[in-house]
């Protein structure tokens, strides 16, 4: 279709470069402390990019990503230390959990108009952080699953396969919101009840997005459980969320891309605001009020998109 | 009476305490253009809501080229062609005007291999075509008035349901949707039902007119026979009456 399903070249390259020069950066300068870091920026970006897919695009939003997030990363502890399954089951059983929770929550809340949907996201994500300490004879309660095993042993190794997985969700997700699905789900988000008038099945697109996203941030979960080498219910907290609704609203709500980009800036900014510790909530509180009044776009994608336009000599 | 494109007996709606459809029936061939008059809270916007299934009626029968509506989703009923506009215009903010009308002709009767040339298509017809890119949200009222149709029109529809589409227009606006009207029902043979306030408009337009008032169908038949029933003056139209 003309005028659809085109990535611009420029897009492409840049993103390309991009992950091309996080690639390298840990090898020019070495240490295990920033190659830590760009590994959990990588996540929050996977996180932030399967957020916006669901969300950015249909506005609707979901105050409980952290809820799909845990269920990968406890998924990944659960099978790895209580069951004693090999690492790498982790990331397609924590995936098809998840798509099965956004399936059962989805049906029910997707219906709902106005801020229910993020109401009862939230809560769900309460509810299970709640579960994982009823429950701790399985889940260990406060303290989590630990000694859960690496999926691959070389830090370096780890940070470049999460980096290539963040890539391709990226393109994948940036190819589809370029297409006819993503212009329903950008249609969904100007007025529903016009897409019924023109024959779209909205509950049915809703709910498939909603699924996509919630095994994307699981698959991030795993990453992230496999990473740390322990889970805690402090991965299900309204701070998870927050945080990554933070990111995406930072890069530019709907653009794909944008969040990844304001992924990798807060985890730095987060990573610089240790000292603070406690105070750093407020920080980013006080950035998501900021960027909302003053930049309702973010600014990653509107950057970008005014230097594209440079960059072609308009 | 046997070739009826659409045919509604007893249709019934309750709100709470309020009846906003009473036992509506009324029958449209294929070709007519059948006007809904009738004053404000009539339930003419019911009428067209129960119609089109995006509220489920209580009791009463919808019949469409053989089909029964009644029961079905909203995007079932447009599957089957039947296609709506809203009185106060809802575009999607955010899309362009070409999007817009794309997002119609996603449904399955569109068969063309290129949507994006049917669509320009449809935005030459309806007068859009030089605001293809623009943002809908900032179109005038009037274009997005002839939107609003162009989206309707790219479900491929059979049945058209305006409602009030010269709500909000200027005169000139009103002549030139009025026109716009008239060239669909010709060209494209569109069958159409009218739900509109501006009488005399109105009454160039439709075949055959439904009055409604107070969710009650008081009378039915011709513009000239509409306007001289006693029961609709008093409703609608007032003491003195009016001429065409």
């Amino acid at each position: 279709m003309r005028g659809l399903h085109q990535l611009d070249r420029s897009s492409a390259v840049a993103g390309t470069a991009a992950l091309g020069t996080l690639a390298i950066v840990p090898v020019i300068f070495p240490g295990n402390y920033l190659m830590g870091v760009l590994t959990v920026a990588a996540i929050y970006g996977i996180w932030a990019v399967s957020w916006d897919f669901m969300c950015g695009l249909t506005g609707r939003e979901n105050f409980g990503h952290a809820l799909f997030i845990g269920v990968g990363a406890y998924a990944a502890g659960y099978m790895n230390v209580q069951i004693g399954w090999g690492p790498w089951w982790s990331l397609p059983i924590g995936m098809l959990l998840s798509a099965l929770f956004a399936l059962l929550l989805g049906f029910p809340t997707l219906r709902l108009r106005g801020p229910y949907f993020a109401l009862a996201m939230l809560s769900a994500a309460v509810i299970m952080q709640r579960l994982m300490l009823i429950f701790w004879e399985h889940t260990g309660g406060e303290e989590g699953i630990q000694d859960i095993t690496p999926l691959i042993r070389n830090h370096l190794h780890y940070y470049w396969f999460v980096l290539v997985l963040l890539g391709v969700i990226t393109f994948v997700l940036s190819w589809l919101a370029r297409s006819r699905w993503g212009l329903i789900l950008r249609a969904i988000r100007g007025d529903e009840a016009t897409c019924l008038a023109a024959g779209i099945p909205i509950t049915r697109y809703k709910i498939i997005s909603l699924v996509i996203s919630a095994a994307l941030a699981a698959l991030g979960g795993a990453l992230y459980a496999h990473y740390q080498l322990q889970v805690s219910p402090q991965l299900f907290s309204i701070v998870t969320s927050i945080t990554i609704i933070t990111m995406v609203y930072v890069g530019g709500m709907g653009s794909i891309y944008g969040p990844v980009g304001g992924a990798l800036l807060l985890t730095f900014l987060a990573e610089g605001l240790r000292d603070v510790g406690e105070w750093r909530l407020m920080v980013y509180s006080v950035l998501l009020i900021m960027i909302v009044f003053f930049l309702p776009n973010g600014f990653i994608a509107p950057l970008w998109q005014k230097l594209r336009a440079t960059l072609r000599g308009r | 009476m046997s070739q009826m494109l659409l045919e509604v007996d007893s249709l019934d709606k309750r709100f709470g305490g309020l009846h906003a459809v009473k036992q509506v029936s009324l029958a449209v061939a294929k070709g007519e253009i059948v006007g809904i008059l009738g004053p404000n809270g009539a339930g003419k916007t019911t009428l067209f809501n129960l119609l089109t299934q995006f509220i489920t009626p209580d009791a009463g029968h919808i019949v469409f080229k053989g089909h029964s509506l009644r029961g079905l989703k909203p995007q079932k009923v447009v599957a089957l062609g039947v296609a709506r506009t809203f009185q106060l215009c809802r575009p999607f903010a955010g899309l362009s005007v070409l999007e817009n009308v794309l997002v119609g002709s996603f449904g399955p009767r569109v068969h063309q291999p290129d949507l994006v040339e049917r669509a320009m298509h449809l935005l030459e017809q309806v007068g859009l075509v030089s605001k293809a890119e623009v943002a809908a949200e900032l179109l005038s009222y009037g274009d997005q008035r002839r939107l609003e149709i162009a989206r309707a029109l790219a479900t491929d529809p059979e049945l058209l349901l305006l409602d009030e589409p010269f709500a909000g227009l200027g005169s000139a606006e009103i002549e030139a949707i009025s026109a716009l009207i008239t060239q669909l029902h010709t060209e494209k043979k569109l069958t159409i039902l009218l739900i509109e306030h501006k009488l005399r408009e109105f009454m160039q337009l439709v075949s055959r007119v439904v009055v409604l008032d107070f969710g009650e169908q008081i009378a039915e038949g011709t513009p000239q026979q509409v306007v001289e029933n006693p029961r609709v003056i008093e409703a609608y139209i007032g003491k003195q009456g009016v001429t065409l």
